[in-house]
């Protein structure tokens, strides 16, 4: 009964909160509505007897990774845009298939579930504690779990020669919400190059003055 | 009265979690009392000692003041996240005491036998973790919504440094929790007595628990690491704009992470609520034994907090480069070594 309870309580966040995320405008509010659906599916799998996946979804995604959205969010300090219409327009019909692909998927799951002879583990089992998940990380699927730690390790040395090669903003000033621009030396003395620190009240401001002309930069003036 | 009844369970529960609520409420009180105190003794000043027996009813008269004043929304914040940010640090400040072993199992006459320790689950360090990593949210989103440049510096600060100490924060408990191969905290706390007080993790781990210190200290905001809201730079950081119970709401959730995270380091590092002798003068399972341990883990909190207060006292600030080049460049490759030896030592030691 109890149980049936929170499972409604927790599902209904969780989709509440998926709403709210792709009907938001703001996207500071999309944000805060998908770190909402993370809590809520951590508080479901708490329910299945899975704490430390949730422990772990909370740590990574709502602690982590969206804090690190928050602040690209709150650093570009994004203005209201009124949604473009007529670009990509082929992009509904795509969306509204894939979808039904999911909801098939997800239908045929549930399904072959309901259906399937094998016997569910009994309740005391200890899949989801840390013991077991360990045991299996370093025992099984040891060759898995280290394959994706090298393909996290060159996610992050890609996304540092990117970030380096094509933002000269970046490695020169910094561009802060509101009104100025910070040299880098202010921010890290010693770090600096010899290009000239500017100050300028936006990022168009900013390349006029120092020279520089960056095609692939967000265009936000 | 039996515990195994579900309902008599959920009761004991919630008074459990009143008093320790109260108890943390009352703590947080006096702190900032002897914050005042101590602060102006380091300064050679008084301090309060006008309201009540020394000044103990001065928090009080602070809170009752507090209230009282205007509860003001800047006129083109985003109100809801205006609103929601202090709710969140509160919040998730409060949401940790739960896994807290504060006292050993006790059997109380009449009532049973029952851990002092309100909930206990597999996962009680991650679950520390995770809900420490959400309140940084509050201070970031004060920041965001407050449409205030000081506040916007603050609340980025703010998120900065604790995405970058968090890291250093997590890997100096690896230690500990390879030494303990558990992540609840209650059996934590119990391997660490018995040798009349020398099985503390302290002792086995002494990098991991300075590391530890500093990490948390910068966790929490505090002096030399107050950068989020540096008063001679930033008006007052990222609660410039926050007024009335949502300032105290702040200032709450501040005093609270001090002392949660004081705790932390108690059960982890300084063997939670054991008191060398104890068990031998009392026996374990009784009560005065409970009662010697639980002040045993307050008096161990109460020195964390007056280190803080310390430090706060002697300490200049950090400027933010040497903040952010001290976490990545000494903190986590230190933290990172101490695993790295920890675990080496443990495998040839057990085999």
């Amino acid at each position: 009964m109890i149980t049936t309870l929170l499972f409604i309580l927790f599902a209904g966040m969780a989709i509440g909160c998926a709403i709210a995320m792709i009907s938001q405008s703001n996207p500071l509010y999309s944000a805060i509505s998908l770190i909402g659906v993370f809590i809520a599916l951590a508080s479901l799998y708490v329910m299945l007897a899975a704490p430390f996946i949730a422990a772990v979804q909370v740590i990574v995604y709502a602690g982590a990774i969206m804090v690190l959205v928050i602040f690209v969010i709150m650093l570009l300090n994004v203005e209201h845009v009124e949604p473009r219409r007529k670009r990509l327009k082929w992009l509904v019909p795509a969306a509204v298939a894939m979808a039904a692909v999911l909801i098939a998927e997800t239908a045929f799951i549930l399904y072959s579930v309901q259906t399937s002879q094998a016997n569910l583990r009994a309740s005391g089992s200890d899949v989801g504690l840390t013991h077991s998940i360990g045991v299996g990380l370093f025992t099984t699927y040891l060759l898995p779990f280290e394959i994706t730690s090298i393909l996290l390790l060159m996610a992050i040395v890609g996304a540092m020669s990117l970030a380096r090669r094509t933002n000269i903003l970046s490695a020169v000033a910094r561009v802060v919400p509101g009104s100025q621009v910070l040299a880098m030396d202010l921010v890290n003395p010693g770090s600096t190059s010899d290009l000239p620190a500017v100050e300028a009240d936006t990022t168009a401001e900013v390349r006029r003055l120092m020279g520089v002309d960056i095609s692939n930069t967000r265009n936000e003036d | 009265m039996d515990f195994n009844n579900p309902y008599i369970y959920a009761a004991g529960l919630i008074v459990a979690m009143t008093i320790a609520f109260l108890t943390i409420m009352l703590l947080v009180a006096f702190t900032v009392l002897a914050e005042r105190r101590v602060l102006a003794f380091i300064q050679g000043r008084i301090g309060p000692n006008r309201v009540g027996f020394g000044g103990v009813l001065q928090p009080f008269a602070d809170f009752i003041k507090t209230m009282m004043k205007e509860d003001l929304v800047p006129d083109q914040s985003t109100r809801f996240v205006f609103l929601l940010a202090p709710m969140v640090a509160v919040v998730t400040a409060i949401m940790t005491l739960i896994v807290y072993p504060f006292g050993p199992t006790v059997t109380i006459p009449g009532l049973g036998t029952f851990p002092l320790v309100i909930a206990r689950f597999d996962v009680a360090l991650l679950y520390l973790l995770g809900v420490t990593s959400v309140g940084v949210y509050g201070i970031a989103l004060a920041g965001w919504s407050s449409n205030n440049k000081y506040s916007l510096m603050g609340g980025l600060r703010s998120a900065a440094q604790m995405i970058s100490y968090e890291l250093a924060l997590g890997l100096a408990l690896i230690g500990v929790i390879l030494i303990a191969s558990t992540l609840d905290l209650f059996t934590i706390v119990e391997q660490q007595s018995g040798w009349y007080g020398m099985q503390w993790n302290i002792f086995y781990q002494p990098i991991g628990f300075i590391l530890y210190l500093i990490a948390a200290i910068a966790e929490t905001n505090r002096v030399p690491f107050d950068l989020p809201e540096a008063e001679t730079e930033l008006v007052a950081g990222f609660h410039t704009e926050y007024s009335s119970i949502k300032f105290l709401l702040f200032f709450n959730a501040e005093y609270i992470n001090m002392i949660t995270v004081s705790m932390l380091a108690t059960t982890l590092f300084l063997g939670g609520w054991n008191v060398p002798f104890a068990a031998y003068l009392f026996g374990p399972g009784t009560i005065l034994f409970a009662i010697v341990s639980v002040i045993g883990f307050f008096a161990k909190i109460l020195f964390f907090l007056f280190l803080y207060i310390w430090l706060r006292g002697t300490l200049p600030r950090f400027r933010f480069d040497q903040l952010m080049n001290f976490g990545w460049k000494f903190l986590l490759p230190a933290a990172i070594l101490n695993i790295v030896v920890t675990a080496t030592v443990l495998f040839f030691t057990t085999g």
